[in-house]
């Protein structure tokens, strides 16, 4: 029986967490904004606009608009990175991944804007031009999380007798996991932002605010519409940052 | 070709002229390379870096695909058999281990026997017998995870992963080449031991000579070009190198080497029965290796060893006739 030492790695958990940070953040940001918009004295249009049922839909759309895309990106990205790492598609995968970097250096505007010509307006064209855009980061992580997983684990994954799905579900994808999820939460933090201007193809969200904030030339809306769209985007971003902790695999 | 040569019955593992020609490259990696490994044997490959040790362990188990030749594996050609049943019939131990780090020592010990679909209450069993036979305690190691152990304790998972299903061959690539010379020399010993209880044929590579002459029953010595230059026991190796490239890479130091493998009683002949009465004189074993017997001598500041010999009585040995009967290479039959 061998005496040597074993090296002690601490639990998770036991570090000193700052996971309570960012809500915090969140909370002193909702707050001043509401502290915000009752000092004010606010014309027809201003209360028109920020009346809080027109807030809220706005503000769920935006939630629908964000999580819609995000599974659907998703849904294509991961299986898409999994299938660029099989070897007989590894020269396929620098062709799409190329093509992938190249839709993200797009803006994101023009991307909008091209699709509602060819596609028309509407929630679904919005989710699809979201799709397209937090596709890279999701893709990349998968691809790079799969690529990056030792090659000694897989040849003795292989030489006990794994056939290569059986690679694949024990040893790639969960040593993928904590890289395809950091890409999952890229994804999700540029679907909020972008979300912003799904408002100029009629499909509503936050953007809807902050638009008519600037056309109808009224600060308070302009301000209360950024600010959700920031506590939005942080409160996802920590969502996002708790999700991974529980899903990384132990051990790793 | 109706006389192709088959495995004798005690064969475990036949190659067959085997051959590994890779794609673009001009020299084949190995070429025609027939060896036959016996049940229980346990046989060390040894050589040079790129000689081709490597590949050949690899298409035993058909990581690497024979270009030419046959495979045999306990009498059955299974040169063309389904790749991964092979592989879960064969024990497989590579030097960077290759532990899963996210399943626990005693997840990944049962790996094979869950593909087998071996019930998970018998996994755990079977995973914590093993972790037992390797000389890790369960109850404190079966639910740690592969970074929290050390490289020597990983490897000792590594090895009763190999065993989890009882395989009766194993092949073994380096498996003590990535830890500390202490540890090393240590797991060597244990699994010497292990093997003398478990009695698998064993396939293993290194590039250390001490080590193949310390483990194996017998050498497969592997020249530059993937020549076999020599396949026999470790004390035919050192008594009669089969030539320059064998003197050569066992090196220097063979006379002593053969010390720690010679016993005792392959040297009693020489011995005279008279023992001196006045000499100072211990009483060996004769199972001991000589070179434990010199060190009991020295250590005491004997003169001589006694020898219980069959059939009651005992021979005597002096320092002088011990070094000299194991000096001379002739005197081995073994």
């Amino acid at each position: 029986m061998s005496t040597a030492a074993v090296e002690e790695v601490p639990a998770p958990g036991t570090r000193r967490s700052t996971a309570w940070v960012l809500p915090l953040v969140v909370l002193v940001l909702l707050g001043a904004v509401w502290a915000y918009v009752h000092s004010l004295h606010m014309d027809s249009i201003e209360a028109r606009s920020l009346a809080p049922d027109v807030v809220l839909t706005a503000l769920w759309e935006h939630v629908q608009l964000v999580v819609a895309s995000t599974l659907l990106t998703i849904a294509i990205g991961v299986p898409l990175g999994v299938l660029l790492t099989r070897p007989r598609t590894k020269r396929a995968g620098a062709i799409v991944l190329a093509a992938a970097n190249a839709s993200q250096a797009v803006p994101s505007i023009g991307v909008l804007v091209v699709l509602a010509m060819i596609f028309g307006v509407g929630f679904w064209m919005a989710v699809v031009a979201l799709v397209l855009y937090a596709l890279l980061p999701v893709l990349r992580n998968t691809m790079v999380g799969i690529r990056q997983v030792d090659p000694a684990l897989i040849d003795a994954g292989r030489g006990i007798g794994m056939s290569a799905t059986e690679v694949l579900r024990t040893i790639e994808l969960p040593l993928a996991v904590p890289v395809m999820l950091a890409g999952i939460r890229v994804a999700l933090i540029l679907n909020v932002g972008v979300a912003t201007l799904a408002a100029f193809t009629n499909a509503g969200g936050l953007g809807s605010v902050i638009s008519s904030g600037i056309a109808l030339d009224r600060m308070p809306v302009l301000i209360v519409g950024s600010a959700l769209t920031m506590a939005l985007a942080l409160a996802v971003d920590w969502l996002a940052g708790l999700a991974e902790r529980v899903l990384r695999p132990r051990g790793i | 070709m109706s006389d192709r040569p088959a495995p004798s019955p005690d064969a475990m593992i036949f190659l067959d002229g085997v051959s590994k020609q890779y794609p673009g490259q001009a020299k084949a990696a190995v070429s025609e390379l027939s060896m036959e490994i016996g049940r229980g044997e346990f046989v060390v490959l040894v050589g040079p870096s790129g000689c081709g040790k490597t590949t050949t362990l690899r298409m035993i188990n058909r990581l690497v695909e024979p270009t030419r030749g046959r495979i045999f594996i306990d009498g059955k050609d299974v040169t063309h058999a389904d790749v991964d049943s092979l592989r879960r019939g064969i024990g497989y131990v590579i030097q960077q281990i290759g532990l899963l780090p996210h399943l626990t020592i005693a997840d990944n010990v049962a790996l094979v026997p869950k593909m087998l679909g071996t019930k998970k209450s018998e996994r755990h069993q079977r995973a914590e017998e093993l972790l037992e036979l390797v000389g890790l305690d369960p109850a404190v190691y079966a639910g740690r995870y592969p970074k929290q152990l050390s490289g020597g304790q990983q490897q000792r998972v590594g090895v009763a992963r190999a065993l989890a299903a009882d395989p009766p061959v194993m092949l073994m690539d380096e498996p003590f080449g990535a830890v500390d010379p202490i540890v090393r020399e240590k797991l060597q010993t244990e699994f010497l031991q292990l093997q003398t209880r478990i009695r698998k044929t064993i396939v293993m590579v290194t590039h250390d000579i001490d080590e193949a002459l310390r483990l194996g029953d017998r050498i497969a010595v592997f020249g530059p070009g993937s020549r076999l230059a020599q396949f026999d026991t470790p004390l035919e190796i050192l008594s009669n190198p089969a030539d320059d490239f064998v003197r050569d890479f066992v090196g220097s130091g063979a006379p002593v080497r053969r010390l720690s493998l010679l016993k005792v009683s392959d040297v009693v002949e020489s011995s005279s029965a008279d023992m001196p009465g006045t000499a100072n004189v211990i009483p060996v074993d004769a199972t001991e290796t000589v070179h434990r017997a010199l060190e009991l001598v020295l250590a005491s500041r004997a003169e001589g060893i006694r020898v219980g010999v069959a059939g009651g009585g005992s021979r005597y040995l002096d320092l002088q006739t011990l070094l000299i009967a194991a000096a001379q290479p002739t005197k081995v039959l073994s």
